[in-house]
């Protein structure tokens, strides 16, 4: 327990900070929302296809706004160079990193619980049949997104063109994960098939696994100064 | 530095093994095109294979050696470690690449299309991102020993997704044939498995002779840099 409690302060702490200013959830949730809404635009008028993308349109959408509240995780840290004090507590690095990313986890997956209804609505998804797996698919897919972004986004807080730079870095690890989400929602949703999506469940918590004890491994060394 | 004055003299054995390698080529070359038969279902084009095959593997091996060289320097911390690391990881990326231009080639008559969003292709594509990161990262920190730290976490991530691709054609009974070769048995007839071992042996002698060449040249590289930043003092100059 005693290794757990720092890990719950700084996450409280970066939730704390995020209720009081508001300033990564007015820009998410507007961003993800229009996000939702070009990408029903763009192919409105044509109900199957609508239903069709909708799985892959609200990860799209999840991922985006991701990559936003990730990299602000950090760039409010740096602002008052408080990130340096964070790195003077007498804790692991790993420490540091896992309170950030449990931040980053909850933010998404309630972004992600606040997104699914709105797909719902503007796609024509059927989410009513199966919601406990499709409520496990966002939490497994928003851990597997928040550990790399939180990972990278600290590895590149203090590099030159960081902001173009992350999405470039990140993407190519993500896919995966977000391939296995998109298929286990569109396997709930559309198809029904609870096998197929247990198939790609599975998967996604090989992914989870795999980062988290990496990404943990070697978290200090991206931020060692 | 030890290092670089160990490297300047061009050790006679690396000759050696480079036209070993080559001549090893040709011989891997005349048995895939010449001595192998054609395949019972695909004919001729199983002589793609070997090429194809042989250049994943290597490229598995490169990524796993750069994250390895990688690790060492994190925990060491000696410059020669990232050299090394860098060496592999440019292979890598070059294997990556004939990788996929070989099984585009390969999958054009066979499945009759160049490129599919099968999962083990789009992992490989994806794989080959992954190591351009590993340079674009490196092409944005100037100070030598954060760029080293930097890009060694990045190809200890990239190790990290080298299972999925590895197991992806297992998984996913997709377009992409599932792996032949296994601990659990060999579904390949052997006459085609013995040209394939040489030919896959071969290419890793190359990968071998190409990576000391490279980072013999890194470590030259890196002497000069650090010559140049004692004798100007600063960081600046050796961009004029």
């Amino acid at each position: 327990m005693s290794e757990l409690a720092p890990i719950i302060v700084i996450a409280g702490k970066d939730l704390r900070q995020e209720l009081r200013s508001r300033a990564v959830t007015v820009a998410t949730l507007f961003f993800a929302a229009i996000t939702l809404l070009v990408l029903a635009f763009a192919v409105s008028g044509n109900g199957s296809l609508l239903a069709d993308i909708a799985p892959g349109a609200l990860w799209t959408a999840l991922a985006f706004a991701g990559v936003i509240s990730a990299a602000q995780s950090y760039a409010a840290e740096g602002e008052e160079n408080s990130f340096e004090q964070l790195l003077l507590y007498p804790v692991p690095r790993a420490t540091l990193y896992l309170g950030k990313l449990l931040a980053n986890w909850l933010y998404l997956a309630v972004l992600a619980v606040l997104m699914l209804p709105v797909t719902a609505v503007l796609f024509g998804l059927p989410v009513a049949g199966s919601w406990p797996l499709l409520l496990l698919t966002l939490l497994l897919g928003t851990l597997g997104f928040a550990l790399i972004a939180t990972f990278y986004a600290a590895l590149t807080a203090n590099l030159r063109a960081r902001e173009s730079l992350l999405p470039v870095l990140m993407f190519p690890v993500v896919v995966p994960i977000l391939l296995a989400s998109v298929r286990a929602t569109s396997a709930l949703t559309q198809l029904g098939n609870r096998e197929l999506a247990a198939d790609w469940l599975q998967l996604l918590v090989g992914f989870d696994l795999v980062y988290l004890v990496t990404c943990t491994a070697i978290f200090r060394f991206t931020v060692e100064e | 530095m030890n290092d670089t004055s160990q490297a300047r003299h061009r050790p006679g054995w690396l000759n050696a093994l480079g036209l070993l390698a080559i001549g090893l080529f040709a011989v891997g070359a005349y048995l895939g095109l010449v001595v192998s038969p054609p395949d019972v279902g695909q004919g001729e084009l199983i002589r793609i294979m070997y090429a194809h095959v042989s250049a994943a593997w290597v490229c598995f091996l490169a990524v796993i050696v750069a994250a390895v060289y990688s690790m060492l320097y994190l925990w060491r911390g000696r410059p020669v470690d990232d050299v090394r690391a860098v060496a592999h990881a440019e292979l890598a990326l070059l294997f990556a690449g004939l990788t996929i231009v070989g099984g585009m080639t390969y999958s054009k008559p066979t499945l009759n299309t160049f490129w599919t969003w099968d999962a083990k292709l789009t992992l490989t594509a994806l794989l080959f991102a992954l190591l351009v990161g590993y340079f674009v990262v490196r092409g944005l920190v100037d100070d030598r020993e954060r760029r080293g730290r930097v890009s060694a976490v990045v190809a200890i991530v990239v190790l990290a997704s080298l299972p999925f691709n590895w197991m992806a054609a297992e998984w996913f009974r997709t377009l992409h044939p599932a792996k032949s070769l296994d601990p659990g048995g060999v579904t390949m007839e052997a006459s085609f498995l013995r040209i394939l071992i040489f030919n896959a042996v071969v290419a890793g002698l190359i990968y071998l002779w190409l990576a000391l060449e490279r980072t013999r040249l890194g470590r030259l590289e890196a002497g000069i840099e650090e010559r140049r930043e004692r004798v100007t003092g600063s960081r600046e100059a050796i961009d004029v």
